[in-house]
Formats: C-alpha cells, sequence, structure tokens
C-alpha cells in the first residue's frame, strides 16, 4: 500500500523506532522565540547541557515585543527581562538569534518561509502552537512545549507517538477570491469539523481548493490547523513553494537538487490509505465571521448569531459553551453578523500579516478613511514584510486612512504586550484565537480575513466584502 | 491518589484562560498560581486545595504550547486533570515536566463525578473510585510512552536505554 506525505516525512526521521511505541524523531530545523524558551536554557545550564546543533536552531522575538518606535526603551520591565534573557541565552549558547533591532525581525512563522530556513521534507519545531505554519512548505512543522523546547535544544530530537493521517480535500473554484480567502476556507472547515475535529491527527490539505492557492494563503490555512485540534497541518509542495523558497537569504547553495529530489519523494502516493477524512466544497462558501469564543463558533456574514439551541444540535456541552460565549461577546441570538458595530480592527498575526494580506486589506480602502468609532492598526508579520509593503506604499495608505502602521510582531493576537484592547471592546481581528481574554481582559474578538477586517475598519460594523469592488 | 473534584462542566478549556497572555512573563511559579484560571473563575485560587482535581469536558487545554497553563494549575495545588479528552501539547506538556496527571475519562466518569467529591485515582488499576458516591469508573490507561514518563518523574528522568 502507498503512502501518505506526513508518513514518509515521520519515517525518514525516525531514529529510534519502539515497538507499538513511540518514536525518537529527529528534527531538522528549531525555532526559538522569548516565551517558551528559558526554562528550558534554564534546565541546560543546571545540568551542564549544551546546544547539540546551534546551526540548527534560529531564535527572534516576537510574542511580548512593542511594535512602536524601536527607538525607545521597552517600558514593561517584565518583557524586557525576557528579551534581555533571550539575548544572553542565544549569545552563550551559540545561537543564531534575529533580535528587535534586526531586518530579519518578525513573528518566528512569517520568518521562517521568508528567510528559506523552513524547507520541504523537514521536520519543524518551535515552543509555540502555530508552528503548523510551515507545513504550507510540505514541512511537517509541530508546536511544542518547554520541557520538549529543552530537549530539542539537548538532543535535537523528540519522543513522538505516530499521529493519525487525516485527508481535508477542498474542492471546487471560488468565484470571488479576493472576497472569499484562505482565512475563510480554514474558518469553514473548523466550523465543520469542530475544534476538536482533529485531535491526534495529521491533516495533508488536498484538492483544487489548496493547489489554486498562493503560498502565503496556504500558510493561512495550515496556520490554523492547531485550531482544529490537529498536531500539524501539511500540503504536498509544488513548483509554488519552491518558487517562494529560491533564492532566499538562508536558502541552501544546493537548492536545486534538492528541489528535484523533493519533486521525486514528496508525495502522497495514489493509492495511500488515509484513517480520517473530510471534503469541503469551497464554490459557494461566504466570508466567515466568528461570533463565539472558539473558533468552531463561526459562521457566513450573511448569516444571524445563532441561538445556543441551533448551535449545539441537542450536546449539553456545547449549548452550555455557546450560552456563556454569548454571555461573555454581549450578543442576541438573531442579530445579523452585519449589525454588529465593532471598536477595534487588528490586522496582524502568524495567520494573517504577510505581505499579500496587506496587499488585500489595502485594495478595500480606496481612500476611504476609517470609521470615527474605529480604532485600527496594522502589524505587519516581520520586518521584511513591513519594508517590503513600504516600497508598495501599502503604509501610506493604511495610514492615510487613520490605521495605525506598527512595527513587527506577534502584538494584540494574544495580548501579552501593550496592544490589548479594553474591557468590553469589541475587535474584527485577522488572528487565530477569539478565547475569552486572548486580546485583553474581557476584550471581544470575532476573527476574520484582512479584507473583512478592513471593510470592517472603514464601515465600523461587519459587511460582506463579496459587494464591494476589490480590484 | 485521593483528593476532591473542582468540575468545570464544559469543553474547550484553552489555555489562554488557564494562564492569560499577560502572566507569560512570570517566572515565579508561585506567583503564577495565583493567577492560574483566572480568565474562566476568578475564585479558582481561592478556593483550590492542595491535591485537589479538575475535571472537564472534551478538549482540555486547546490552543497554546504555554507550559505555564500546567505549571500555574500544579502550583495551585492541582495533582490530576480528568477530562473527556485532551489537546496534545498540554497533554504532554503535564507529562513532560511532571506537572500533573493528565487522565482521560468516559462519559461514565464525566456525569457521574460532581463538584466536590472525593476520589481515588489507581494507575494501577486504571480505576476510579468515588468515594463520595461510592462509585467505580474505568479510566483509560496511559500509553507506554506516556505511563514510562509518568513512571520515571518526567521527561528528563525517562532513561529509555534501561527499557
Amino acid at each position: 500500500m502507498g503512502k501518505t506525505l506526513f508518513e514518509k516525512i515521520w519515517e525518514s526521521h525516525i531514529v529510534v523506532e519502539k515497538q507499538n511505541g513511540p518514536s525518537l524523531i529527529y528534527i531538522d530545523r528549531h525555532l526559538v522565540h522569548e516565551v517558551t524558551s528559558p526554562q528550558a536554557f534554564d534546565g541546560l545550564r543546571m545540568n551542564k547541557r549544551k546546544v547539540r546543533r546551534p546551526d540548527l536552531t534560529i531564535a527572534t522575538m516576537d510574542h511580548n515585543v512593542p511594535t512602536n518606535d524601536r527607538s525607545l526603551p521597552i517600558l514593561d520591565q517584565t518583557s524586557a527581562v525576557q528579551i534581555q534573557t533571550l539575548e544572553k541565552n542565544c549569545k552563550d549558547f551559540g545561537i543564531k538569534l534575529f533580535d528587535i533591532n534586526s531586518p530579519n525581525q518578525g513573528i518566528v512563522h512569517v520568518i521562517g518561509p521568508q528567510l528559506g530556513i523552513t524547507l520541504p521534507g523537514t521536520t519543524i519545531v518551535c515552543g509555540d502552537s502555530h508552528t503548523s505554519t510551515h507545513g504550507a512548505f510540505g514541512a511537517l512543522a509541530l508546536g511544542i512545549g518547554t520541557s520538549e523546547v529543552e530537549h530539542v535544544l539537548t538532543s535535537q530530537t523528540l519522543w513522538l507517538e505516530k499521529p493519525k493521517s487525516f485527508e481535508i480535500k477542498v474542492e471546487g473554484k471560488r468565484k470571488n477570491p479576493h472576497a472569499v480567502t484562505a482565512k475563510d476556507i480554514v474558518l469553514s472547515i473548523i466550523k465543520n469539523i469542530g475544534t476538536g475535529g482533529g485531535t491526534g491527527t495529521v491533516i495533508e490539505y488536498r484538492g483544487q481548493g489548496i493547489t489554486d492557492l498562493s503560498m502565503e494563503q496556504r500558510m493561512t490555512i495550515c496556520n490554523m490547523s492547531v485550531e482544529a485540534g490537529s498536531r500539524a497541518g501539511l500540503i504536498e509542495p509544488d513548483e509554488k513553494a519552491f518558487d517562494y523558497l529560491r533564492g532566499r537569504q538562508y536558502t541552501p547553495k544546493n537548492y536545486e537538487s534538492l528541489v528535484d529530489n523533493w519533486k521525486e519523494h514528496l508525495k502522497t502516493d495514489s493509492d495511500a490509505k488515509f484513517e480520517k477524512q473530510f471534503t469541503l466544497n469551497i464554490s459557494d462558501i461566504a466570508p466567515q465571521v466568528s461570533w463565539g469564543t472558539n473558533p468552531g463558533m463561526t459562521c457566513d456574514v450573511t448569516e444571524s448569531i445563532p441561538s445556543p439551541d441551533e448551535f449545539s444540535k441537542g450536546d449539553p456541552n456545547q449549548k452550555k459553551s455557546a450560552e456563556k460565549a454569548l454571555e461573555y461577546m454581549d450578543l442576541e441570538p438573531g442579530t445579523p453578523i452585519t449589525d454588529i458595530k465593532i471598536d477595534r480592527v487588528f490586522i496582524g498575526s502568524c495567520t494573517n500579516a504577510r505581505l499579500e494580506d496587506l496587499i488585500e486589506a489595502s485594495k478595500v480602502i480606496k481612500k476611504q478613511k476609517i470609521s470615527t468609532n474605529v480604532k485600527a492598526m496594522v502589524v505587519p508579520g516581520s520586518q521584511m514584510v513591513k519594508k517590503e509593503a513600504e516600497e508598495l506604499g501599502l503604509d501610506k495608505i493604511f495610514i492615510n486612512a487613520n490605521f495605525e502602521w506598527r512595527e513587527a510582531g506577534c502584538s494584540m493576537c494574544l495580548g501579552m504586550n501593550p496592544d490589548i484592547l479594553s474591557p468590553g471592546e469589541r475587535c474584527a481581528s485577522t488572528s487565530n484565537r477569539n478565547f475569552e481574554g486572548r486580546q485583553g481582559t474581557g476584550g471581544r474578538t470575532h476573527l476574520v480575513s484582512p479584507v473583512m477586517a478592513a471593510a470592517a475598519a472603514i464601515k465600523g460594523h461587519f459587511v460582506d466584502v463579496r459587494e464591494l469592488d476589490l480590484s | 491518589m485521593k483528593g476532591n473534584i473542582i468540575k468545570y462542566a464544559q469543553d474547550n478549556i484553552d489555555t489562554d484562560v488557564i494562564i492569560p497572555g499577560q502572566y507569560l512573563k512570570v517566572h515565579d511559579y508561585a506567583e503564577l498560581a495565583t493567577h492560574a484560571m483566572e480568565g474562566l473563575d476568578p475564585d479558582f485560587h481561592s478556593k483550590v486545595k492542595e491535591g485537589d482535581f479538575i475535571l472537564s469536558g472534551r478538549n482540555f487545554g486547546c490552543g497554546s504550547s504555554r507550559e505555564h497553563a500546567p505549571i500555574a494549575l500544579s502550583h495551585s495545588g492541582i495533582k490530576a486533570v480528568l477530562a473527556l479528552s485532551f489537546a496534545r501539547i498540554f497533554y504532554r506538556n503535564a507529562v513532560d515536566g511532571a506537572f500533573l496527571l493528565p487522565i482521560e475519562i468516559d462519559k461514565d466518569a464525566y456525569d457521574g463525578i460532581s463538584e466536590g467529591d472525593e476520589i481515588d485515582i489507581s494507575l494501577s488499576t486504571n480505576e476510579i473510585k468515588n468515594i463520595t458516591k461510592h462509585q467505580t469508573y474505568k479510566m483509560k490507561p496511559f500509553s507506554e510512552i506516556i505511563g514510562k514518563i509518568i513512571a520515571a518523574g518526567g521527561l528528563f528522568k525517562y532513561k529509555p536505554d534501561q527499557d
């Protein structure tokens, strides 16, 4: 029987295999950031261990860096300490660091592919759940915790139980790909399979709906695999993937011979069997807006807030969750999504802060200003994205519309730096999680695509972007 | 292992409510513990006792990879989380650092055990006894590797070459 792409990558990285048990898996790339690494480095010191492969380990600071003027000192002392600690750890252990002043600084999942560090067929880990993003290039990319970060630092391996393979087939062609985006595809998937639908699996996204997407759009899809509970998500690499990585700063010198090898081997065999399957046809899907407090609580922009009974379909826990979510979100069942007024807009995060996301969002603006009741910000995913956007004049488009144009970082996606919502504020956000308090205590998050967020900023409420001219 | 139950009868308790993002800069575990479950239950810190267990629904610990989540619960006194299912990163974090036991239970245990019940977990028989209600439930046994890491006292104490 044939094998899936995931199985091929898994098998080619086994160092030790135990019968019916876990495998010790070799890790090709380890990405490190300031929040989940300090205790891991402390552990190394305490046990007098070294970093086994500093050459395969790359660090940056993204989670709690301020996104305002980089020449100013960091006012939050605990953030400053965490950032200085990463600097010291990288220096002591010989790890390459893209620090706050580096032109390569940015969200770890944005800079990996941009620098050519992310490669097809590799295993990639990072102490961050959204590591799944790198799967867009046909890598097996896993989010891990701090103990596992320490284990990889010291051994370049991990004990892992083999996840199950899950095929998600995305069929059909979107009628308006500028209005119905990769974000809407992945939110539709999670809405259908649920936040636990992928538990214990690695998803392989397949079908025309996926191959039609650009690399940056594929990253948005793979990024949110973890919101369906999956260990990772990946996509068979094709010419688009090989082109994206060609000629980047850290792309290997023997790249073309690697590409030849990848073309031959990094495929799911036609007779391979997946352990789980789901198919979504995207021909008629609408822009998506989350209304609740997990990414599965999402509906079409044309719909109204569902009642807990409608949402739960008889499951008492789901009903209770929906009731609690509506109370937290201060929403009434039956309210049309387009009637929901917003206070804040956040265009950013490892899900949707790449150049293409900013280009698409800028098309909505067309010399308009944001609503006077709205505060809006754009936080590019990396300093490279910021520079490329500025070369295209996107910064001026956003600034003229009264958006704030910031420096790169995770920012308001997770509320670790000063970019947070105030209690009760309602935000249209291009990030990945609408959990209670995620963007600040009492803050209310609606997950949307960059074009939906930009349109909401202009109108002051959600609008169906299919009705706008996005040329 | 005996303890009393704090029950959250809901699915998808995420790591952002277990320990909100603003506390990920806190390295003092005792202080971290004072913010455990703050996003969901502001009374948690005042009611939790050393040796208590949390009982919850599906997909416990979903979201962020922050190991601060099991650390905050563990330093609050929580020895085990019993849930219908777990998000994988939380599960491994709990085990790898020997912070607490993530125990998968079935619907009978989930429905049968109430807030405040005293229960006794036996890892040798994979049974959960409800002392308060005189009931017994099955727990899902740990897989081989997880059982060994738990028995060793954490990932770094596990010595695979002695298997």
